[in-house]
């Protein structure tokens, strides 16, 4: 009869002593890869794994050329290219020890917390032993988002601006000769452009301004009144700064003015994908759409009989001297601290951020803005009639961007939420709201130091 | 263990032995149980339990920062609160909705005596459709502008809801899709129903009583096992709702998660919400991994309740035949 | 074995069938019950039938079609499902998720019947407790554990990105599996057994040559449910291998589908009918097994 206590004893011994001996090395076992790579011989043969975003078909091959080109000068460099990758893959990669050698994202706001976290190499070492100087070889905008108080872990890999796109047909049909530059023309304009089916619903809409309606998100419209995200303090600042709240008002009128977000959204769920042909504004659904620079080279391909046009995107009554802005974005790259090649790596992010040659092809290719002064001086891109406001508004001084934080884009996410809310007519009280917003975003970042 | 006790030294020593190698071929055959058991459920309980006090971003070793991570979730993380909500809704609609539905099908199955075999093969189906893909079909299916079902409610004048894209149907859409993967309560309920004495209708109808008197006094008092299995599976089903969920949003929001978008869960506004997907979102995309892990603790406390609800109720679990 | 009520056995002879001269019903009730039940189950066979019929309908419509609110196609695009098939990485999804599902399976049938039989017939002192630790676990959600486990998998073996980690656990019993083979076990009777052991077999002897062949269709049942499983998981490959699209299954790449490749509904639909189809046909092959399994799940106890 004690045998059995015993055996039970035993178990639970050996349960434990399991358990404890897989803790043990759960915590013991962080290396997080090393930086040993450094010492590797120049000219070793080695292969590293790039994983990017891009997803249409047009960008990936344009990736792959521009890899090409980088082992034609770098022979012993095998690169291996993985496409489509998220944030959430790129953190988990890094995280697990298994992911690439150099990763790219297209979220700028997750640049301070791949910084912050150590996740992505510190480069400052590697540009002063190739002598590269960020501050005359980048522009500003771009080196302002690819650091992190301070802290360089990544470089630009072309830039992002933001303009408007409109069908110049349908302009011609509805008697409109000017693109709309104040938020109350782009109102109006819309309006005109409407064509509705005989039960109501789109044809064609003149402009959809739900947040939902793919680039037309929270982030890249507050940019037309030049928020302030944070105070100096690193504190949120939206219930303070007075543009937030006319920013949610100011979209509220508009969506009201076209009709109602139920009949916007409803129409909103017929839109074909973003980076296919089916794209609402290529397809004909949309006569003015907000838009990445990148879609003249899609329209070029997909839609080539489209007669449209770009401008800078309306401001607000009020700012109409600042006419010509935009949101700035771009795609990062760096170097996972996890990588076992950090001098290969490294020869990749120099010659992919900094050869002029190759930065102009690609930029050409894709039809995004050079990243370098060198490029941007260089790009034919801006002789380029549908091309040229993005280079424009990529210059101007009151084009801005989302300022990094410990926690990554997750304010960006807490912000764009209440947008949801906000739109659908369930964001109550806006100022209480602004300030709840302020305190849950400090305290998500309180939750990570 | 020297401490023999006299009834044991009494045991002659074959039996003794005997005893011992059916203990050591009783842990033989249970092995890969116990292994599976302490590696892949005590120990990862136990070291969620750690990790909860920790703050660990996989890179940089585990930080001990004490109840933080408890305080936010329970003080400062309003999305647990919308997704326990959002919780007790499918427990309280699509749970019962689906055990009301299973059984009136169940009841329709036994009646049929024609074309029987075919209707629950049928009605089967959609059990078997993966979760990814039912889900995805249903996402184009109740789509607002391009979808069949409202081009069919509009051609017959019935409003036409925004189902996965509104928060008001978002609930009411994934216990549509539910109603459609009845097949395994259909099963249950028509096995169940057949189980029931027909001597003791035989009666009813000799005594003259009505179809809902029938039911009530016969067809329920034996059936109430299987019904209250159902329930209390479907709540623990409930507990883990994740991937219709999680899929639902993603395709109707039109943001699957490319990079440079942030999909958020739950969409729209976070009226599909639940806990499983609030542990993924926090360990693995903002790897807050002590709020994931208190998260999971969490769900775990109430999982287990309702797991010692249904062995209670249902101790013939642990008969032996 | 009483309960077990297999697909044949269901429906056969209506239990309100009157055995002794009951009061004669009136015909005219009789017919308009027959219309009604025969109504409900046609309602409710559409109910289950049309949203197949539409995404079918769907899966051959141009892209351009299936962004409008048709129902029936205007040019039947077959060749959406070629281009589904030869979307790169389709291949190798359905590679993975057979080897998941395959692997999988063989691995928890083989590991969980010595449990169960031991669950089952031997006697020993904490058996109730042993099955009590079984059924807790088997209502565990995956997600409660996911965090160590997936430190433990990527940080310590190194093999996130892989499916080795969903693998692998399956070598070591699977709750729901244990706990329905003891279900089967349970019925039968012991006196088999006692012969067979009054004759020396050993226990394992027993298992494999005596009791075995006794629960083909349970294994059969366990071996199916653990099948669909492993094909309709989405969590675990999304944990565990997200990272490498070399590793996706079915399931999750098919929700991935639509980002990575930019597809309309059409293309979407097809690629749903696809992934549906094999579960589908496996099923109508082994109905009887699948439906046993089911019904001993709930009925039982």
């Amino acid at each position: 009869m004690h045998r059995l206590p015993r055996l039970r004893r035993s178990i639970t011994t050996l349960a434990c002593a399991a358990t404890l001996a897989l803790m043990a090395s759960a915590c013991a076992g962080d290396d997080g890869g090393s930086g040993t790579g450094a010492e590797e011989a120049p000219d070793k043969k080695v292969t590293i794994t790039f994983w990017h975003g891009w997803s249409a078909e047009s960008e990936t091959k344009a990736v792959d050329d521009l890899v090409a080109k980088f082992t034609a000068k770098h022979p012993n460099i095998k690169v291996k290219v993985v496409s489509n990758v998220t944030d959430d893959k790129i953190t988990q990669g890094i995280r697990s020890g298994k992911g690439p050698d150099v990763v790219s994202s297209f979220t700028t706001d997750n640049v301070g917390q791949f910084c912050t976290s150590g996740s992505w190499t510190d480069l400052a070492p590697w540009l002063a032993k190739s002598n590269i100087d960020p501050a005359t070889t980048f522009p500003k905008p771009v080196l302002d988002y690819t650091q992190f108080q301070g802290k360089r872990c990544a470089l630009p890999l072309l830039a992002d601006s933001y303009g408007l796109y409109y069908n110049k047909d349908m302009f011609a049909a509805a008697g409109i000769t000017q693109p709309p530059k104040t938020f109350t023309e782009l109102a109006e304009t819309a309006k005109k452009l409407n064509q509705l089916n005989g039960d109501g619903t789109f044809k064609v809409a003149g402009f959809v301004p739900t947040f939902h309606a793919y680039e037309f998100s929270a982030a890249h419209t507050l940019a037309q009144f030049g928020p302030t995200y944070q105070t100096p303090d690193g504190k949120s600042n939206l219930s303070k700064d007075p543009v937030v709240p006319q920013f949610f008002n100011w979209q509220k009128q508009f969506v009201e003015s076209q009709g109602g977000f139920d009949k916007l959204e409803k129409f909103r769920t017929t839109f074909g994908e973003e980076f296919s042909a089916e794209n609402p504004f290529m397809s004909g659904k949309l006569a003015m759409t907000m838009d990445g620079e990148w879609r003249t080279a899609m329209l070029a391909q997909d839609a080539p009989n489209l007669n449209y046009g770009t401008a800078p995107f309306p401001v607000p009554d009020d700012q109409q001297d600042k006419y010509g802005r935009s949101y700035l974005t771009g795609t990062t790259v760096g170097i996972a601290k996890s990588s076992h090649h950090q001098a290969a790596a490294w020869e990749f992010v120099k010659f992919v951020t900094t050869d002029t040659e190759a930065l102009v092809a690609f930029s050409q290719a894709i039809h995004n803005v050079p990243s370098t002064n060198a490029a941007l001086a260089a790009s034919p891109l801006a002789n380029d009639e549908h091309f040229k406001p993005f280079i424009d508004a990529f210059k101007h001084p009151a084009s801005n961007t989302t300022p990094a934080s410990p926690n990554g884009g997750k304010y960006q996410v807490t912000l764009s939420e209440y947008a949801y809310k906000w739109e659908a007519g369930q964001g109550g009280d806006l100022t209480k709201s602004l300030a709840d917003l302020d305190k849950q975003i400090d305290t998500d970042v309180a939750q990570v130091k | 263990m020297t401490t023999t006790a006299p009834a044991a030294a009494e045991v002659p020593a074959a039996l003794r032995r005997q005893r011992r190698r059916r203990n050591l071929r009783t842990l033989a055959f249970l092995s890969p149980w116990l292994i599976g058991f302490t590696v892949f459920f005590a120990y990862p309980l136990c070291a969620t339990v750690y990790y909860s006090f920790t703050r660990y971003d996989l890179i940089n070793a585990p930080v001990w920062v004490g109840l933080r991570n408890w305080n936010y979730v329970l003080n400062d993380y309003p999305p647990l609160w919308q997704a326990l909500r959002n919780t007790l809704w499918l427990v309280v609609v699509m749970v019962t909705l689906r055990v009301i539905f299973g059984l009136g099908l169940g009841m329709l199955a036994i009646r049929l005596k024609r074309g029987g075999g075919l209707f629950r093969t049928l009605s089967y189906l959609p059990y078997l459709a993966p979760p990814v893909a039912a889900t995805i079909g249903f996402a184009f299916l109740l789509n607002p502008g391009t979808g069949p079902v409202n081009h069919l409610l509009g051609n017959v004048g019935i409003p036409q809801p925004g189902w996965f894209n509104d928060p008001d149907w978002s609930k009411p859409a994934l216990t549509l899709l539910a109603l459609w993967g009845i097949g395994d309560l259909l099963v249950i309920f028509t096995a169940s129903l057949l189980d029931v004495p027909r001597e003791q209708y035989e009666a009813a109808e000799l005594d003259g009583v009505g179809p809902w008197q029938r039911f009530r006094y016969v067809t329920w008092p034996a059936i109430t096992p299987v019904v209250l299995f159902a329930v209390v599976t479907g709540v623990i089903q409930t507990m883990q709702y994740y991937t219709q969920a999680m899929v639902a949003g993603k395709v109707a929001s039109g943001i699957i998660g490319n990079s440079g978008q942030s999909f958020e869960p739950g969409y729209p506004q976070g009226t599909t919400l639940t806990l499983p997907q609030l542990v993924y979102e926090e360990g693995f995309s903002t790897f807050n991994t002590g709020a994931a892990c208190v998260i999971s603790l969490l769900l775990f406390v109430i999982a287990m309740a309702f797991t010692f609800l249904l062995l209670r109720r249902r101790s013939g679990l642990l008969d032996d035949d | 074995m009483a309960q077990t009520v297999t697909a044949e056995a269901v429906g056969i002879a209506p239990p309100l069938a009157p055995a002794r001269t009951p009061p004669r019903p009136h015909r005219r009730k009789r017919v308009l019950t027959w219309i009604g039940v025969h109504t409900l189950a046609v309602t409710a066979v559409l109910f289950f039938i049309l949203p197949f019929v539409f995404l079918f309908l769907t899966s051959v419509m141009s892209n351009k079609q299936a962004l409008t609110s048709d129902l029936w196609p205007t040019s039947w695009e077959w060749g959406n499902y070629t281009k589904v098939m030869e979307t790169p990485g389709f291949g190798t999804w359905w590679r993975n998720t057979l080897l998941y599902a395959g692997l999988g399976t063989l691995f928890t049938v083989v590991s969980s019947l010595p449990v169960a039989y031991a669950l089952a017939k031997f006697r020993f002192r904490f058996r109730g407790v042993a099955l009590m630790m079984v059924i807790s676990s088997m209502m565990l959600p995956p997600q409660v554990i996911i965090i160590p486990m997936y430190i433990f998998w990527a940080k310590q073996m190194h093999l996130s990105g892989t499916l080795w980690p969903l693998i692998i656990p399956m070598a070591f019993g699977d709750a729901f599996t244990i706990f329905l083979l003891r279900q089967f076990l349970l019925t039968i009777p012991s006196e088999y057994l006692d012969a067979a052991r009054v004759d020396g077999c050993g226990e394992l002897r027993i298992l494999i040559s005596i009791v075995l062949p006794m629960i083909r269709p349970a294994i059969a049942a366990v071996a199916l449910f653990q099948f669909f499983y492993c094909w309709n998981d989405y969590f675990g490959p999304q944990v565990y291998a997200s990272e490498n699209p070399g590793a996706w299954t079915l399931s999750y790449g098919l929700e991935s589908f639509k980002g990575a490749h930019q597809v309309n509904w059409n293309l979407m639909m097809a690629a749903t009918l696809l992934v549906m189809a094999p579960v589908i046909l496996v099923f109508f092959f082994a109905q009887k097994a699948f439906i046993e399994g089911v019904t001993l799940t709930g009925v039982k106890g």
